[in-house]
């Protein structure tokens, strides 16, 4: 390789590792900040100017705090800090789940009846089932109230369960018919020919074959569930249902001064999905931008 | 033969029938309801309310310069978020889909934003912006960039200005992994010719990689809108006061925001049941429109 050729590729490496810096410290900085924050001690946290930035005494006395006593920082008038986050960490993680499976189990069957059978009306079912996807759950938020509380299930993980896994249907249907088409035919013309019913079919054959699909619709389902904070507000009001990141909502305007213990209750609800972004990347980012590029 | 039929008839109505039931019970139903009390002065502070008065919710929220208000600010959100996200996204994705060591690593972590909690996000920048010892005061001390901290959210138009930043953070990932998948699909070949023809990166960049990037530009912008278009989560713990504090921030009260206050601050439901139609069916137009045109151009080239 001659100079100038080397030259030139020494500055497309140095060009192409400022830029990646510079890409890094904008989508981390702050979340490097607050995990920074969550294990400050106080006095570092809140000395002027600041300059710990790289913490000189790193320690796990905040997430302790609020997770066993925190009663300085009462919430609601009635429940200690550390109870209100250990219920609402509870409920998100019990209606993140659930939702997950239910919607794991029901879109995997419709999916692969839109994928595998043809049967009558099938476009119209379709479009019923995906007519919601472009369309907010708001527009109904007020007789969907209503319906609710008519039910009994205001401020119940149940109540919860039941909005989440209906309004993750769509896309997870979406996403199984999608992968379940892109399955070859051929293993299960074979058990057909070994007279399987669909049910066998499905169970036996199909599931195996689909497992990257029905990971993705699980993980999707879980974090956007786990995500979400407006409908938990509208319909959870105490700590029988409140999720996690209502609890968090709550802290906000009441607790500012303890804002060790506040990023470090944020470091806790940020985990999870962290967590899941690293190890299933893959899964989600297929599962979030599937619908989109394909439709 | 026959028999094979109606036992896969009998197998597509069990799969379909939880789906299809509980999205008629759980949103069709209450869609439909909520449009008939739209049309309805429903106000549970005021006893007998609940009279039929047609389409008079309607006129009253066009003709009311709060809802104008609103909308506006809403829209110059919008319109801000989509043009920093694109333009973030697309640099984003160019750099991405470079060769070069540690490319997974920069991917794999350029996600995170987009994967956390908006709600987290827009506390976790109230944090960063605290005046009194926010990350970004340490930061631009440090550096000699300012002499005295600020109070960075303490402006109307800077709280708005700072709602457009963090919702380009907790959403950017998206543009960027469209326009990522995009830019891998366009044929390599394509580029050696032009530069063969003697076309600059510019030229390149300008005549052959944005024309060929429009289906995914639309996508990116058609979610994106309707992302920002009803932002809520973001705003309510970054300016908008928090639960907590029973009063809504009116400088940074958004169409969402906005339509909360009216039916669960207020209790007037008939309004905002017509609120709630209205911003359903400017989205809807706006990603129409949206869809139509750039996928249109695209077809066209």
């Amino acid at each position: 390789m001659t100079a100038k050729g080397k030259a030139r590729r020494t500055l497309r490496l140095i060009g192409i590792y400022t830029a990646s810096a510079a890409v890094l410290a904008w989508a981390l900085g702050p979340i490097y900040w607050i995990v920074v924050s969550a294990i400050s001690t106080r006095s570092e946290l809140l000395s002027r100017p600041y300059k710990h930035w790289i913490p000189w005494h790193p320690t796990l006395r905040n997430f302790i705090d609020i997770l066993t006593v925190g009663q300085q920082y009462r919430a609601g008038g009635s429940l200690p800090t550390a109870a209100l986050l250990a219920s609402g960490l509870r409920n998100t993680v019990l209606v993140s789940l659930s939702t997950a499976l239910i919607v794991v189990v029901l879109s995997t069957v419709a999916g692969y009846a839109f994928a595998r059978i043809r049967f009558r009306a099938q476009n119209f079912w379709f479009f019923f089932i995906m007519l919601m996807m472009p369309l907010p759950i708001w527009a109904t938020i007020v007789s969907l109230y209503y319906l609710i509380a008519h039910l009994g299930l205001l401020d119940a993980n149940l109540g919860m369960i039941l909005i989440f896994s209906t309004i993750s249907i769509p896309l997870a249907v979406w996403l199984m018919s999608t992968f379940i088409r892109d399955v070859p035919r051929e293993i299960e013309e074979a058990a057909v020919i070994d007279g399987a019913s669909r049910r066998q079919m499905l169970a036996l054959v199909m599931v195996p074959l689909a497992m990257p699909g029905i990971t993705s619709v699980f993980l999707v389902t879980f974090l956007n569930t786990w995500n979400s904070f407006l409908l938990p507000l509208i319909f959870t009001n105490t700590e029988r249902s409140q999720s996690i990141t209502v609890v968090l909502s709550l802290f906000v305007g009441q607790y500012e001064v303890a804002w060790e213990q506040m990023a470090a209750a944020t470091v806790l609800v940020m985990v999870a999905p962290i967590l899941l972004a690293l190890f299933f990347q893959r899964y989600l980012v297929q599962g979030l931008t599937t619908g989109a590029v394909k439709g | 033969m026959r028999r094979l039929i109606s036992r896969d008839e009998r197998f597509v109505a069990l799969a379909l029938l939880l789906p299809v039931v509980l999205l008629a019970f759980i949103v069709y139903f209450p869609a439909i309801q909520t449009f008939f009390v739209s049309l309805t002065a429903w106000d549970l502070r005021l006893q007998g309310s609940d009279r039929f008065i047609f389409l008079s919710n309607y006129h009253k929220l066009l003709t009311d310069p709060e809802f104008w208000q609103v909308t506006g600010r809403t829209l110059v959100i919008v319109a801000f978020v989509l043009i920093l996200e694109l333009g973030i996204g697309f640099l984003i994705a160019l750099l991405l889909n470079e060769k070069f060591r540690g490319r997974a690593l920069v991917r794999a972590l350029v996600i995170l934003p987009w994967m956390l909690p908006p709600v987290v996000n827009g506390f976790l920048w109230n944090w960063v912006l605290n005046g009194e010892y926010g990350a970004l005061n340490g930061l631009l001390y440090q550096l000699g960039i300012i002499h005295h901290y600020q109070f960075w959210l303490e402006r109307p138009a800077a709280q708005i200005f700072w709602a457009v930043i963090v919702q380009t953070w907790t959403r950017f990932s998206f543009p960027t992994i469209v326009m990522l998948a995009g830019l891998q699909s366009i044929p390599k070949g394509i580029y050696e010719v032009a530069a063969i023809d003697g076309a600059g990166p510019l030229t390149r960049l300008r005549a052959l990689t944005i024309p060929m990037l429009l289906p995914s530009i639309t996508v990116a912008l058609t979610v994106e809108f309707i992302s920002a278009f009803q932002i809520f989560d973001v705003v309510w713990t970054l300016t908008a006061g928090g639960s907590a504090g029973n009063v809504i921030n009116p400088f940074t009260k958004t169409l969402m925001i906005y339509n909360y206050e009216v039916v669960f601050r207020d209790l007037r439901l008939g309004l905002g049941a017509a609120l709630a139609y209205l911003i359903l069916v400017m989205s809807s137009i706006a990603g129409f429109l949206f869809i139509k045109n750039l996928y249109n151009r695209a077809v066209q080239r």
